[in-house]
């Protein structure tokens, strides 16, 4: 089984040594911000993986629920435990399309369309994102997601410390993948 | 003492100890990665070896644990917040290896790590994606 698996992925490798258009990060960067008249919460991830093919605008991203780091360890623990129970859904996932890639008007800006799955809840979103595309591939953008989306419950006695609608911020600075 | 001197001071005294205890845990820091005594102690091969045979498996031993992991160093960078990041060697039957992001106070110690030295690593187990990611790391032993 692990040999076929090892042959599968070989398999991969090579083709994307075939393929030269894609390029990868490890160390992407995605963080959070709620605000509400109570507090802010605010929480950054630096260990996104993310891989986007720039000829067919083809991307991927997946993040650890684990790695997104709060100011405040008690906010870290009800992150994890109660809202999006991050150990029966240790990721949440992105896969999608840069829908104008080739022909943008705007040179810089681009519509990312796809799939976002949070708290094991799949929503179709569209993103707008800054791209810079020269040896590396750079994205970058702010969005909103509803909390109610992903079937996050939110216990009414922390209603108003936490913003229904979440402001996400991400920086990903794809190399070529080697 | 009057009748409503004895509710009133229990009362307070209750409303004082329940503020002091709130926010005490409101407060709580974060766990101490420097100081505190792993979880678990393995290598870095093992640890990728368990995330690819069974990945919820390993993610029930693994995860938020304060893992310690010994191997050869393949690549120290720097990530766009100066933090540092070390990559362990992987062996050659598998893909994917393990990340670890160092504590930005660990930076001093880094100058004279090589390619290929063997080291311990110390940090917090949060999943696995391509590879097995440490955060929060600190260097245990050159």
């Amino acid at each position: 089984m692990k040999y076929i698996f090892t042959i599968i992925i070989c398999f991969i490798i090579t083709n994307n040594l075939i393929a030269q258009d894609r390029y990868i990060t490890k160390q992407g960067t995605i963080s959070f911000f709620s605000h509400s008249p109570v507090e802010d919460i605010e929480a950054i991830n630096n260990q996104i993986l993310s891989i986007v093919d720039i000829e067919t605008g083809d991307i991927a991203i997946s993040v650890l629920m684990k790695s997104f780091m709060f100011e405040k360890s008690l906010m870290q623990e009800h992150f994890n435990e109660n809202y999006v129970e991050s150990d029966k859904f240790p990721k949440a996932k992105f896969t999608g399309k840069i829908i104008d890639i080739k022909d943008s008007t705007d040179k810089n800006k681009v519509f990312i369309e796809g799939d976002l799955t949070i708290h094991g809840i799949t929503n179709k979103v569209k993103v707008k994102a800054d791209i810079e595309v020269d040896n590396n591939v750079s994205l970058k953008g702010v969005f909103t997601v509803l909390v109610a989306d992903y079937e996050i419950n939110i216990p009414s006695v922390v209603k108003n410390n936490i913003a229904k609608t979440i402001e996400i911020t991400f920086s990903l600075n794809h190399k070529k993948f080697k | 003492m009057s009748k409503k001197e004895k509710i009133i001071f229990p009362a307070l005294l209750a409303i004082t100890l329940i503020i002091f205890f709130g926010l005490k845990e409101y407060n709580k820091p974060h766990v101490n990665v420097v100081k505190a005594t792993p979880d678990i102690i393995t290598n870095s091969e093992e640890i990728i070896n368990e995330f690819q045979d069974n990945e919820g498996f390993a993610n029930k031993k693994y995860l938020d644990q304060i893992v310690q992991v010994s191997g050869h160093i393949s690549k120290i960078e720097a990530s766009e917040n100066n933090d540092i990041i070390i990559t362990f060697l992987n062996n050659k039957t598998s893909f994917g290896t393990v990340i670890c992001h160092l504590s930005s106070s660990e930076n001093k110690e880094l100058i004279n790590l090589k390619e290929g030295q063997n080291i311990v690593v110390k940090g917090i187990c949060t999943g696995y994606l391509m590879d097995v990611i440490l955060v929060r790391c600190n260097l245990v032993k050159i």
